[in-house]
């Protein structure tokens, strides 16, 4: 064999007789660029089929609700790179564009309209703080892309406000308020609501209230404190009065903010002390130390290996979870419900792309389809359990666990099957 | 006419001739920012009537802009369908009521404490969006439809991308040249003497506290016209608008394009939104951009202390 690839004999013709030229080797070059634009179009499409398929994610990446924002990522992240491990999607990666929302509804919608015109992506997974899913729902049906919800909890997102393009395959207020409203009127009958005033607040609240009030109990009062309060104590100091329970709706810091300053004004010892699980995440339990013992909260995940829980898929996401978890936080929180949802949110995106065959956006009419009535089984995709994306209102039923906080620790104390929240539909789909 | 006022209409008209070419040129994203650098600029430039020409520094200016948006919402909220001049006239009536409230206490004083005076203001009314839930939506915001443009009857047409940008340029475009002769007229040299020396001024015999008050309405107006015009691209009113850096922002546009000059702030709020966009694209999504804004800034304060359209002044004139 030659040493050098000009002595090859297939060389000789064009090397030795001096035929390239510059002059031929800039005409082969444009025969070779327009050969390629003129490939047929299935060609074409075999090649795209390599190309990964761009993920869309809004998070609160700075801003009040940072603190839930980057936990959420960490679900986000951990399903992608189990797909990608896996072969992708329809034998595409995934790719993930995030995108920081700092907490602010109007710079959300500027950078969703970013994520739809200049990264082109093909499916939206995200969102977290609810008034800015609210603000962003428009935007998603106009652009015709897939929303899948992963935080969010507003009522209004799958009722009155839903539309064709967004999903939400984590619990709602009115579910939770069917799960936990009978331990609620157990425990007193009347209760003083304090809740985040805003969207998430405002309907958690009603739902509340109706449900306590369908059980015989009373609201006798509701204190709404803005988001991202430093001092709630000017808020807090005017609940007073006869009554049994206080019940809380908040997240994040507003939710260690609420915990120490109610402990440190007595109202957690005065009064029964409840509410949304969102207050005792497994993050905020540092902060918040003793002051939250004997809490009673309601949450669709919290990190026990008790009851329905104690499977080895849970194991095996917790596992995962908690590794990447103490990368961005030196102190190693669990996992909480935000890593959960965001990593159910996304391998539910991927079960739909895939019986699909979603290949972009021009396949959304495919995709909603085959994401309507999604069953989703006890699985490593969907290590919570069982659960049904409903068709009607594109809302799911996931288990409902009811805690309380007892040696800085979640002890579960009953587990209600989704099949048992149920709350009626109650959306209008307007015509595509 | 003489040379100087050829070349800066020759330069006007290439500017315009650029701002009605982008939209065919540029992609779909860039239109819609370049719309966003319009919008901002008028509220920019509404501010410097204040701070450039009368000599009062108005922190207030986004209580102007976050009234104008909320009463657009309100029009196109309760008409059905949206009705784009009901919109205007909407936002136009609550920036200046706003404004007429906001100058008859202020403008009574000066300096620091008129800056204040119009923070305060600007709060107060952030807070009443804020917490009035039923009828501003609060921290939710309010989103609606967007108007068509329509011309009283005679056409209609709903807005794409272009269409929403060539209206704005014109709005803008007339709210320059409206402005621009107002500062040139009689009432405008009041102003710019208010802002020279006060005290000769009502010594002369004018009424210093009347010619504040009609210069804070005219700004809020055109403040508030930059809200409606927002409210219309993005479908969308949140309290955030209201908050006080919106009226810290407008100062930076101005400061930093160039003071008493009414291009100028209109440059400086395109040099400052384009300046976080490559920041962001360039270091990425939580880079936080406004360390190296704020050097920026800082370095325009000391090298540049006329902002940029000064500067190119300067630099043509030489």
């Amino acid at each position: 064999m030659a040493e050098k690839w000009k002595d090859e004999e297939w060389a000789k013709d064009f090397w030795y007789s001096g035929k390239v030229t510059r002059r031929r080797l800039v005409g082969w070059g444009a025969g070779a660029i327009g050969a390629a634009m003129l490939v047929p179009a299935p060609w074409r499409a075999a090649f795209g089929a390599a190309k990964a398929f761009k993920i869309g994610s809004e998070q609160p990446l700075s801003g009040a609700a940072a603190l839930g924002g980057k936990t959420a990522i960490v679900g986000l992240q951990m399903a992608v790179d189990r797909i990608n491990k896996n072969g992708g999607i329809n034998g595409r990666p995934v790719e993930l564009v995030i995108s920081d929302d700092e907490s602010k509804p109007d710079v959300a919608r500027r950078k969703t309209l970013k994520m739809v015109e200049e990264d082109q992506i093909d499916v939206h997974v995200g969102g977290f703080l609810s008034n800015i899913c609210l603000a962003c729902m428009p935007v998603w049906e106009e652009a015709k892309i897939v929303n899948m919800i992963s935080v969010c909890l507003d009522t209004t997102l799958t009722t009155t406000k839903c539309n064709r393009y967004s999903f939400r395959v984590h619990d709602y207020a009115p579910a939770q308020a069917v799960a936990f409203g009978p331990v609620l009127n157990k425990m007193g009958k009347k209760w003083h609501i304090a809740f985040a005033d805003y969207s998430w607040g405002q309907s958690t609240r009603d739902a509340y209230a109706d449900e306590i009030r369908k059980g015989g109990g009373e609201v006798v009062g509701t204190t709404g404190i803005p988001l991202g309060t430093a001092d709630m104590t000017p808020f807090l100091s005017k609940i007073q009065g006869d009554f049994d329970g206080l019940f809380g709706i908040f997240f994040g810091k507003d939710g260690i903010t609420i915990g120490n300053q109610a402990f440190d004004l007595g109202l957690t010892k005065k009064y029964k002390w409840a509410g949304d699980g969102a207050i005792a995440e497994p993050i905020n339990l540092p902060a918040l130390g003793n002051k939250i013992e004997g809490f009673v909260g309601i949450n669709r995940y919290i990190p026990v290996f008790e009851g329905p829980f104690d499977t080895t898929h849970h194991r095996k996401f917790f596992d995962d979870a908690k590794a990447r978890l103490a990368k961005i936080d030196p102190t190693g929180p669990l996992p909480d419900r935000y890593v959960q949802s965001n990593f159910e949110a996304m391998n539910a995106l991927k079960v739909g792309m895939e019986k699909s065959k979603f290949e972009g956006r021009k396949d959304t009419m495919k995709l909603i389809e085959s994401l309507e009535g999604l069953e989703m089984k006890l699985s490593d995709d969907f290590f919570t359990g069982d659960k049904v994306l409903r068709k009607e209102d594109h809302q799911a039923f996931p288990l409902e666990v009811i805690f309380e906080i007892k040696g800085g620790k979640h002890r579960i104390t009953e587990t209600i099957p989704g099949a048992k929240t149920i709350f009626p539909p109650a959306c209008k789909f307007s015509a595509a | 006419m003489t040379r100087h006022q050829k070349i800066y209409w020759a330069g006007f008209c290439v500017v315009m001739a650029l701002l009605i070419i982008a939209p065919l040129v540029l992609p779909e994203f860039w239109r819609r920012f370049l719309t966003e650098i319009l919008i901002w600029g008028l509220l920019a430039m509404s501010s410097d009537i204040l701070i450039g020409y009368t000599g009062m520094v108005s922190f207030g200016h986004s209580a102007f802009f976050g009234l104008g948006m909320y009463g657009a919402a309100a029009a196109l909220l309760i008409v059905s369908p949206p009705n784009l001049w009901l919109a205007i006239i909407f936002g136009l009536a609550g920036a200046g009521t706003v404004a007429l409230f906001v100058a008859y206490f202020s403008t009574r004083l000066r300096d620091i404490y008129f800056a204040i005076t119009t923070l305060i203001f600007s709060q107060i009314f952030y807070v009443i969006i804020f917490t009035w839930t039923a009828m501003t939506g609060g921290e939710n915001g309010l989103t609606f439809r967007r108007p068509a443009l329509s011309f009283f009857g005679l056409f209609s047409t709903p807005f794409d991308t272009a269409t929403l940008h060539w209206f704005v340029l014109a709005v803008v475009a007339a709210s320059y040249l409206i402005l621009r002769r107002i500062m040139q007229s009689p009432f405008g040299m009041v102003l710019q003497s208010i802002r020279e020396n006060e005290p000769r001024t009502r010594a002369i015999g004018y009424p210093v506290e009347r010619y504040k008050i009609v210069a804070v309405m005219l700004s809020g107006l055109f403040a508030g016209l930059a809200g409606v015009l927002y409210a219309i691209q993005n479908r969308f009113a949140a309290p955030d608008f209201v908050y006080f850096l919106v009226s810290g922002e407008t100062v930076i546009f101005n400061v930093m394009g160039g003071i008493g000059t009414l291009l100028g702030p209109i440059v400086g709020a395109g040099f400052f939104l384009l300046l976080r966009e490559l920041l962001g694209r360039l270091f990425g999504e939580q880079f936080p951009y406004l360390i190296p804004l704020g050097f920026i800034f800082i370095a325009m304060i000391i090298f540049l202390p006329q902002g940029l359209l000064g500067f190119a002044r300067r630099w043509l004139n030489r």
